[in-house]
């Protein structure tokens, strides 16, 4: 028994796989691109970068005590890991680009400079018409931005007592009580005979 | 190249072959192992690292076509019902991706055809295999405790149970509330010192590594003794074709090196140990004149009956917190309630349910949490209140489920993929739907506000078993009942392809039985093998 969640949204990685466009999963093995590594942008240029800002914010925003996805670097992790994985940058910068025209469709200024429920209403939008496989993309990689980084696990763990470094570390546990067999014990067995 | 031929290669350094390589050396035979894979960096070890849950979704990806290490091949999944194939190439196989359920099958596992009349039988039974699994576990340390009612009596587990947590308590009250049987989950983890081994100290989510090397990967458990022993393993060693002399032995095995170099090597017996999908297609690889369908395929039965076993996870979210991120990943309290053919049920065969902790945050917010302003909220009404639950039931063997080669997509060198087919059988989808049910029962009797399931598909592909069967009729399967090729003597096949039906659990600790009672019966046959040059 191994563990992953199932692949209800996204179809079992394989070349041909029949879905609509290269799955983001076959690029990104190679790229180690550590979590909470305080990092600059590589691949962006500044306006993209902003916008990457905005687009992570909308994913993941700040509540009570937790930081958004863009104050954890998760624009940042995006740009290191199409920075190792170039076969991605195409469709990371086309994704950027139509977020921005989206933006300015809906009469705004910009999307970077945006409010967050303009910004919200473009993503909403671009995940809709989205048919390269980056809005999949920029959530997951914002997902794993997010909930590998050690001041949100900090946080995890003060507001739902979630233990995230238990899983590195180790730590004791109560040995099992064999008591609590005393009904099964009492048990006829169940199991076939085979002759 | 050395000019004499060693006493026995072993292609695969998995869980078989390691074993293999291993108590063969002990008896005093030369030992050579070829594996196409390296050793994992245990530095590398996802659970080394904080950002593990990231890790774990690239370089250490459990489907190759994601992780894509230099040993590894693709594979294209077909059919009804496609398979999500989990894999691992390197020295400890896909033992280094396990989570460590170690159960033996029951005396019926051996038995399908004559009690179910369905699948078949396999040629040997359980007691015979029995002292095997004996010596496995002394190797291996093995966590649980003799005494379950629902397996026939054994001597006493080795290790104390692992700790099952609250997750674990839930449960157990569920199952006190149904009436039903449980028992604590045997494990391939060491809870207390053991052959130089530390115990386990309850990281949980075993498959990305243990870095504590409490869990029972070959590389730990048997790699250590068999190097010590004089095995030569031969890492990066990716075998292209197994050769076969004039009069039709087997020879060797020709295999390029890390940098594509060919290399030949000759041995008096040669063990294939390469897993459900590799075995298959090294044989089809080592076609012939005198094989043309594939080394060892006059019954056409190589890359046939493909099986997987019926899983599923079912998950109930409690209003408490449960503390379900320590423990074992691979289960805490398990039942065999309805491991057995029930006549009342409208199918055969019959599953476990064993008890996992909860999901961690990462992967809970990509099942789950939607992306915006209810991201939190959803991930908080989960997050610490989730107790998971692994289903594994039987599957019977269908011939339409099996492998092929797949020179569309090849390896690194060019040498061809596997494509698989596979079919749910109605028999494994009524199992399935009823052992699916039955999960929800326990979870709700453990007070669960809510149970949401994984349902049956795709097919998670963990237990890939059948694709070189052993029986003992040539027409109608590959190996005899100890492991040995009907079409070539001294060739045998000593891993998951071998098993005839997979019975309804993991199947890791009846593989590597079966390995050591198949070196045993190398060891004994020496004289036919060394006087056969």
């Amino acid at each position: 028994m191994a563990y992953d969640r199932r692949q209800t949204d996204v179809g079992i990685p394989q070349e041909g796989g029949g879905g609509p466009y290269r799955d983001y999963r076959f690029e990104v093995a190679h790229a180690e691109v550590p979590v909470g590594v305080p990092r600059t942008f590589k691949v962006l240029d500044p306006q993209r970068a902003a916008s990457l800002r905005g687009w992570v914010e909308c994913l993941v925003p700040a509540r009570r005590g937790r930081p958004s996805a863009a104050e954890v670097g998760a624009a940042e992790y995006i740009d290191a890991t199409v920075h190792s994985a170039s076969g991605l940058r195409e469709t990371l910068l086309r994704a950027i680009d139509r977020l921005q025209a989206l933006a300015g469709d809906a009469g705004g200024g910009g999307f970077a400079t945006a409010d967050l429920g303009e910004r919200t209403r473009a993503v909403r939008a671009l995940e809709l018409e989205d048919r390269s496989g980056a809005f999949d993309m920029v959530r997951d990689f914002t997902y794993e931005a997010y909930y590998a980084h050690p001041v949100v696990l900090a946080a995890l763990q003060r507001d739902l007592g979630w233990d995230a470094v238990a899983p590195t570390r180790g730590g004791g546990m109560e040995a099992f009580d064999e008591s609590l067999l005393q009904r099964v014990k009492s048990l006829p067995a169940r199991y076939k005979e085979v002759r | 190249m050395s000019a004499e031929p060693a006493d026995v290669i072993v292609v695969g350094a998995g869980g078989a072959g390691a074993v293999i390589a291993k108590r063969l050396a002990e008896r005093g035979a030369q030992v050579v192992c070829l594996e196409q894979g390296d050793w994992v960096d245990r530095q590398k070890l996802p659970k080394a690292h904080l950002d593990w849950e990231v890790r774990g979704r690239r370089y250490w990806a459990a489907n190759p076509n994601v992780r894509r290490w230099p040993s590894d091949y693709p594979v294209a999944s077909f059919g009804d019902n496609p398979i999500d194939v989990y894999i691992y190439n390197a020295v400890g196989g896909s033992t280094i991706g396990f989570a460590g359920n170690y159960w033996r099958f029951a005396p019926s596992d051996f038995r399908m055809r004559s009690l179910d009349g369905v699948g078949v039988d396999w040629p040997l039974t359980y007691e015979e295999l029995e002292p095997f699994y004996d010596v496995n576990e002394r190797e291996v340390g093995v966590a649980g405790l003799a005494g379950d009612p629902c397996g026939p009596p054994r001597r006493p587990t080795l290790l104390p149970p692992a700790p099952v947590g609250r997750p674990g308590r839930l449960l157990i009250d569920a199952y006190e509330r149904l009436g039903w049987y449980w028992w604590p989950t045997e494990q391939a983890i060491t809870t207390v010192p053991y052959n130089g081994r530390s115990p386990c100290d309850h990281r949980s989510y075993c498959p990305f590594g243990c870095p504590n090397g409490s869990l029972g990967t070959t590389d730990v458990t048997y790699w250590p003794k068999a190097l010590k022993l004089g095995v030569r393993l031969i890492t990066n060693a990716r075998v292209r074709s197994l050769t076969l002399d004039s009069r039709g032995r087997a020879q060797g095995a020709i295999y390029h090196d890390s940098e594509g170099r060919v290399h030949e090597i000759k041995a008096r017996v040669v063990v294939l140990c390469g897993g459900g999908l590799g075995t298959p297609r090294l044989l089809m690889l080592s076609d012939s004149s005198r094989h043309p369908h594939g080394l060892a395929n006059s019954s056409g039965q190589v890359g046939r009956n493909l099986i997987v076993h019926v899983q599923s996870f079912a998950v109930g979210r409690f209003d408490d917190p449960v503390e379900g991120w320590h423990g074992t990943w691979g289960g805490s309290v398990s039942t065999r309630q309805f491991y057995e053919t029930d006549p009342s049920r409208d199918y055969v065969r019959g599953f476990i349910m064993s008890g996992v902790g909860g999901y961690s945050p990462l992967n809970l917010a990509l099942q789950l949490a939607p992306w915006g302003p209810d991201h939190h909220d959803v991930l908080d009404r989960y997050l610490n209140h989730e107790v998971c639950m692994y289903l594994c039931g039987d599957d019977i063997p269908e011939e339409i489920n099996r492998i092929e080669l797949d020179w569309e997509h090849t390896d690194a060198i060019g040498m061809p993929g596997v494509k698989t087919f596979y079919r749910l059988g109605e028999n494994s989808q009524r199992l399935g739907a009823d052992m699916i049910r039955r999960a929800r029962q326990v979870l709700e009797a453990a007070g669960a506000r809510s149970v949401r399931d994984f349902g049956l598909s795709p097919i998670w592909g963990w237990h890939l078993m059948g694709t070189a069967r052993m029986g003992d009729d040539p027409a109608a399967s590959v190996v005899d009942r100890h492991n040995q090729a009907h079409d070539v003597p001294n060739l045998y096949i000593a891993d998951s392809s071998s098993l005839p039906t997979g019975g309804g659990v993991n199947p890791t600790s009846t593989i590597q039985a079966l390995a050591a009672r198949c070196a045993e019966h190398i060891w004994d046959a020496r004289r036919d093998w060394r006087g056969a040059e």
